[in-house]
């Protein structure tokens, strides 16, 4: 007694559910659709704020000053002792000539410096990337070790506060994802309950002619499903249309803005948004049938 | 087939629906229960199908400890009982043939059988020219036949029929009893539960009388009402 040799059964029965309650089921259907939609909305929204954040933080880079004047050797020395500590990317020496014609290639335009000063003001220094903004902190504070290093920079406030601000995001979207989840499992559990009213007798029948209750279960869950499948595919193809014109006009006005177009990121969380919707009309239509076979024997 | 020792129930409401009930029902008997309303007809079949379970004693179908069952087994044992009642309990929105097929299709039949015993159970209560009609096109006497077919369709070794004839016009009522026998006949344990003395009286089967709860007579080839 194999749940596949009974599919048709059970498919045939879900459908003449969907089918009765009509309306109903219509509605239930676009709830669906719109809290999956949202859903999805947040997780295309989190993969995108992650890129930007780490795109920021692959930016950052560490700058360490020294004062005194190094020799080419030694600052080769120096600038290997660097690229050795953990979480160091590329450290890259910048002797001071370079930093002022750098400075002035910038803003000798802006401003003649040179009627300023002649003397070039600033000192050697070494621009160090990491590996991830995570570990900026420490690394700053392993360079400042450093006996020639006077003096080590970093943008890490920032990179923190962003960091935070994501985490809160995150933890706000995730909340708002569950509650979103119960509010539409609630409208799946009744309108499936209608279907589970109207077949009142047709259950009693079942149990009294012998049917188990998983049997009795199948074809509420399977009516779940289909509505979860309704609503995913709906969802999906909302999203899919509305974050490629979106992802179109970004390209096209802030072409800097590192959004999230990976086709297996985007699969992954349109694979997401389609689970989720058959979880919840799973889970909705072994709920709705609860109540109904809870009653004695 | 059937043994039901000390059995009594007590409702939640406090009705005393049986009282100590001491009964033994052999293969293939036919049996009916008498008495007026409320003598506790229903509620002893209940026991019977596990509808209701009993305050106290034991009841025991076909070797089988009813009371002792777990929930998951409830439905192997009504896989052995087939139902009849006064108000047919047909589902309107199918046809006869998706009727009696519903009892096969729910304990998970491969199709080749459905199709096979529901025409058998059709031809046998004379309703397979009815197959494709629906409830509602059917009268009183040609509803209970499917209901009846529905009983019977997985060939269970009993037959239980809650006043089976209650809505019944006399002639249409002697027609239905004249199926139930040929149930019977081919070898089917069949317990009746009635208070029309006509069929009781003409058929001459085991009479077990109730009242208030009590079972007050238990004869062979006995009529309604003890003389
Ligand atoms: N589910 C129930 N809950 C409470 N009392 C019930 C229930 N079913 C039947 N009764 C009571 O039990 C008694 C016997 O009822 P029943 O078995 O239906 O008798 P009969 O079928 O002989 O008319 C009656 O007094 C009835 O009111
Ligand atoms: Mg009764």
């Amino acid at each position: 007694m194999s749940v596949l040799s009974n599919l048709e059964f059970f498919v045939v029965e879900a459908l003449r559910s969907i089918r009765r309650s009509g309306l109903m089921s219509i509605v239930a259907i676009g709830i669906v659709i719109i809290s999956l939609t949202i859903f999805g909305m947040f997780l295309l929204f989190m993969a995108n704020l992650g890129n930007i954040v780490a795109f920021m933080g692959s930016r950052l880079d560490i700058v360490a000053y020294v004062d005194k004047d190094l020799t080419a050797d030694a600052a080769q020395v120096l600038q290997t002792s660097i690229s050795q500590i953990g979480g160091v990317d590329t450290v890259v020496y910048v002797p001071k000539e370079e930093a002022w014609k750098n400075f002035r290639e910038e803003f000798g335009a802006k401003l003649d410096l040179r009627e300023v000063m002649d003397e070039n003001p600033l000192p050697n220094s070494f621009s160090i990337k990491v590996t991830s903004p995570d570990v900026l902190p420490k690394v700053a504070e392993s360079v400042a070790n450093f006996a020639d290093v006077s003096e080590v920079r970093y943008s890490g406030k920032l990179i923190k506060q962003i960091q935070t601000m994501v985490d809160a995001v995150r933890l706000g979207g995730l909340l708002l994802s569950v509650l979103l989840f119960f509010a539409t499992l609630l409208i799946v559990v009744n309108t499936i309950r209608l279907t589970v009213l109207a077949r009142e007798t047709d259950i009693y029948i079942m149990r009294l002619v012998g049917a188990t209750k998983s049997f009795i279960r199948w074809p509420f869950v399977i009516e779940g499903v289909l509505m979860g499948i309704m609503g995913g595919a709906f969802g999906i193809m909302i999203l899919k249309f509305s974050y490629e014109s979106v992802l179109a006009r970004i390209k096209d006005a802030l072409p800097f803005l590192p959004v999230v177009s990976d086709p297996n990121v985007l699969t992954l969380i349109y694979l997401s948004v389609g689970i989720t919707g058959v979880l919840l009309g799973m889970l909705g239509g072994y709920i709705s049938v609860s109540r109904i076979l809870k009653e004695k024997g | 087939m059937i043994e039901l020792k000390h059995v009594s129930k007590l409702y939640t409401n406090g009705v005393e629906a049986l009282l100590d009930i001491n009964l033994h029902i052999g293969k293939e008997e036919f049996v009916f229960i008498v008495g007026p309303s409320g003598a506790g007809k229903t509620t002893l079949m209940k026991m019977l199908y596990r509808e209701e379970v009993p305050s106290s004693g034991q009841v025991i179908v076909d070797r089988v400890n009813v009371t002792e069952l777990t929930p998951d087994q409830v439905p192997y044992l009504r896989r052995n009982i087939g139902v009849v009642f006064q108000d047919y309990k047909l589902l309107p929105r199918r046809t006869v043939y998706e009727n009696v097929a519903f009892a096969l299709q729910v304990t998970g039949a491969a199709r080749s059988q459905i199709r096979r015993h529901t025409m058998q159970a059709l031809e046998l209560v004379g309703m397979l020219k009815r197959a494709s009609s629906f409830p509602e096109e059917l009268s009183g006497g040609e509803k209970q036949r499917v209901c009846i077919a529905r009983a019977i369709v997985n060939n269970p070794p009993l037959l239980l029929a809650d006043e089976p004839t209650g809505n019944l016009d006399p002639q249409t009522t002697f027609e239905i009893m004249e199926l139930l026998d040929k149930i019977n006949r081919r070898s089917t344990t069949l317990i009746t539960a009635t208070h029309n003395k006509n069929i009781v009286d003409m058929m001459k089967r085991r009479v077990v009388q109730l009242e208030a709860g009590r079972v007050i007579r238990d004869q062979q080839l006995g009529t309604y009402s003890s003389s």
